[in-house]
């Protein structure tokens, strides 16, 4: 709980399209009651470093973990979070940037980096301070507890705010045929 | 009649007959079980575990699906219990394979996973994605199979197996190495006794069998749907079209129709409209594309010039009956009017015997004899239940002076000549002598003197063992609609050469419908090109590009048999809908309008 007793947020961007941060942008003039009940403390589109992170009742993370960057930055918002929000299909099920996890790391690096129709001569990046991709791409679950997972690719703003609103009321969100989507 | 069983479920009194299964009892007494791999018709798996249902007194949950109901049992099909089981199984189906939903044709409403995924809160997996690699089939004409969507619940193998009876498909490997295989493990396009019947596409709950052409053309469940009559064979089985945006996205059997109860064959479910073909939208003169006005001034003109005694006019037997109708309208304007068929096939349909439910006579025959027809190629819903009933019921199968088929190999005599040696029909009331409820399907070639003779040799059969009125007969013509031109009173032409050259023509009116490559293949056969050229005069009515077409003077187009109303008449003398799918593409008009407008 922040000082002025708002619910602190953090949300997080990990391997995803931002879409599902889009699509909480779609909540529109909702934003406004929200931010009357939580402070946005970090977030991709509140520009915050990294080290910067602080304390917060709730994180939000969309996307899968893709490399070893991600995972640290997913265990320490875990670690300075009560609730964990797991926003959207890739960050639930790895999604289309799990679709790598069928082939070798290394297939797909040379796919992408040395035989793209486009490339003349590729090399596959080996910079140290590069962060390095896993074997594969993991879901959320994988690598931290997640307290809640809201479907969608990307989830609707109906379905973001009704996760929300469930959780700033204190019940946890029940999904069911009218209101649960993958897609 | 046994004793009926009586049985609580949630506490609500049922009773039913002995061997019926619990699902069957539940859904008779409106109680609903969610299921997956169950399919109506179709043989019970209790794969999937998603009918569970508790029984009181037995510490096991069982598969309502596949389990009979007992007398005096007391059946709950939800507690917290069962719906904690169903949401962990459907996790594991959803975790073994790449169920990516966002990028599945079957998203967002076709897919039977997440049908099942959604009232069961599945919000997450918690078990560790397995994430395989598996390989997609892309080498079928018009499916395709891809095994990441696959969960395995073998509702097309049941399909294949009990509805077309092929039995392309099945099972192989262990554990979470199992999967679908096509034959002994070849690609679609290579299997040697694939239909490309495409019911397994129908059956398939997730997008793990796929047809090409809807892929991402449209939701399914979101599409208009419209009833109306295959266009393709005289057996006239009921289609159910789904359009989007004016354009069909796809074609299923009508499971409504008592013919063919939802089932079709590769020519109604895909030649319908996902084979490319060159379709004419604009009135052509001299191969450039003109006005209706003056395409008809064009051939009002040379009609003028030419004389009656000199003008004829030849038409598909695909054309519906109002069409025939318009063609008889306007016979008196020319010396002759026909429609090309097989040879026989005139006979045939002149005298259609046909017994009063052939759906039903089909369906509980307990012998088939084919006597000179093709139903694997012509007539595929028949040939389907002729396959089941052989290897499903244990009918037996006499075929008689047809072509080789795959039916050959279930057949207990298969011979393309028939003998009419004692010897021979020794065996064959062999094979039939304890058939009681035989059924002959016979073609045009039973028209011929030695299909009379076959025909008489098997009354003997019959009536030398007692079984009274011989078999059921079901006659099957060749031509589409046939029986209903003819009897419009357009007469069947069996050789063309000689009925054009019978007098000199001067003209000619070809009316071909919305024949496939403008009714090329048949009249190919019939050196139709090569007869064409003779004429001064020639007027081609079609719907698609073909050699006839760029052989005429004036090209007028005409519409299909999804932009048509009016009726076909089946094998058995039923006059069926032909209801409007999609609207008229580009100038086309209706072949009995393109008559009455060319003679008026």
């Amino acid at each position: 709980m922040s000082a002025n007793g708002k619910v602190s947020v953090a949300t997080m961007w990990l391997s995803g399209c931002s879409g599902c941060h889009m699509s909480f942008l779609d909540l529109d003039e909702r934003l406004l009651d929200l931010s009357k009940l939580v402070d946005i403390k970090a977030s991709p589109i509140v520009d915050i470093k990294f080290d910067q992170m602080p304390e917060v009742d709730v994180g939000i993370v969309e996307g899968c973990v893709n490399n070893d960057e991600e995972a640290e930055h997913l265990r320490h918002l875990r670690d300075r979070c009560k609730i964990l929000i797991a926003l959207g299909d890739c960050a639930i099920m790895g999604n289309v940037p799990a679709l790598r996890n069928q082939f070798r790391l290394a297939d797909c690096l040379t796919r992408g980096y040395v035989d793209t129709e486009s490339t003349q001569i590729g090399e596959i990046p080996s910079d140290p301070v590069l962060p390095q991709l896993l074997a594969r791409a993991r879901p959320l679950q994988e690598v931290v507890k997640v307290d809640v997972s809201i479907p969608g690719c990307p989830p609707d703003a109906d379905t973001i705010w009704y996760a929300l609103t469930e959780l700033l009321a204190g019940r946890m969100p029940q999904w069911n045929e009218r209101n649960l989507k993958y897609d | 009649m046994s004793t009926p069983i009586k049985l609580t479920i949630n506490g609500q009194s049922c009773s039913c007959q002995a061997g019926q299964t619990i699902l069957e009892v539940a859904s008779a007494n409106n109680i609903y079980i969610p299921t997956l791999c169950w399919m109506k018709d179709r043989s019970p798996w209790g794969g999937c575990r998603v009918c569970i249902v508790e029984i009181e007194g037995s510490p096991k949950v069982v598969p309502a699906c596949a389990t009979p109901a007992a007398d005096g049992s007391a059946v709950t099909t939800n507690s917290p219990r069962l719906q904690r089981l169903r949401k962990m199984t459907l996790e594991l189906l959803f975790s073994e394979r790449n169920h990516v939903c966002p990028i599945c044709p079957m998203n967002k409403g076709d897919c039977g996973l997440q049908h099942q995924g959604y009232p069961h809160g599945v919000d997450s997996i918690r078990f560790p994605y397995l994430f395989p690699a598996l390989s997609m089939d892309l080498t079928g004409r018009y499916f395709g199979l891809d095994h990441n969507r696959c969960i395995l619940c073998t509702r097309c193998v049941r399909t294949c197996d009990e509805i077309e009876g092929v039995h392309t498909l099945d099972i192989a490997n262990r554990g979470e190495k199992n999967e679908v295989v096509v034959d002994l493990h070849v690609g679609l396009g290579e299997s040697e006794t694939c239909t490309q019947c495409g019911a397994c596409v129908a059956a398939c709950p997730t997008g793990a069998l796929f047809d090409k052409a809807q892929t991402y053309r449209g939701k399914l469940h979101s599409c208009r749907t419209v009833k109306t009559t295959c266009p393709e064979c005289p057996v006239g089985c009921g289609l159910e079209v789904f359009t989007k945006e004016d354009r069909i996205v796809e074609v299923f059997g009508d499971s409504d129709s008592q013919l063919n109860a939802g089932h079709l064959c590769k020519k109604g479910r895909y030649e319908t409209w996902a084979a490319p073909r060159h379709r004419i939208t604009q009135p052509l003169l001299h191969g450039k594309p003109v006005s209706w006005d003056e395409a008809l001034a064009f051939v009002r003109q040379a009609r003028a010039t030419s004389p009656v005694w000199e003008s004829v006019l030849l038409a598909s037997p695909r054309l519906t009956n109002e069409a025939a109708h318009a063609i008889h309208a306007v016979a008196d304007k020319l010396d002759r009017v026909g429609t090309y068929v097989v040879p026989n096939e005139a006979a045939l349909v002149d005298a259609p015997e046909q017994p009063g439910d052939v759906a039903q006579h089909l369906a509980e025959a307990d012998a088939f004899i084919l006597l000179g027809v093709q139903p694997v190629r012509d007539h595929g819903v028949i040939a389907a239940r002729v396959r089941t009933g052989v290897r499903k019921r244990g009918a037996k199968l006499v075929i008689l002076d047809c072509r080789r088929s795959d039916l050959d190999a279930y057949a207990d005599i298969a011979v393309r000549e028939v003998s009419l040696e004692r010897k021979f029909w020794a065996r064959v009331a062999e094979v039939l002598r304890d058939a009681k409820r035989p059924v002959l399907i016979y073609g045009p070639t039973a028209m011929t003197p030695v299909g009379v003779s076959v025909l008489d040799k098997l009354t003997e059969v019959f009536r030398a063992q007692g079984t009274g009125e011989g078999p059921a007969l079901v006659g099957l013509p060749s031509g589409v609609n046939s029986i209903g031109m003819v009897a419009a009173g357009v007469e069947p032409v069996e050789e063309v050469a000689p009925w054009l050259d019978a007098k000199p023509v001067q003209y000619l009116h070809l009316v071909l419908g919305d024949e496939p490559d403008g009714g090329a293949q048949l009249l190919e056969e019939k050196h139709m090109a090569d007869l064409l050229a003779g004429i001064p005069c020639v007027v081609v009515q079609a719907s698609y590009r073909s050699k006839l077409t760029d052989a005429a003077q004036v090209v007028l187009p005409a519409t299909i048999w999804a932009e048509k109303t009016g009726t076909l008449t089946n094998f058995t003398g039923r006059m069926l809908p032909l209801r409007p799918v999609v609207p008229v593409r580009g100038a086309g008009r209706d072949d009995a309008a393109i008559v009455e407008a060319v003679y008026a």
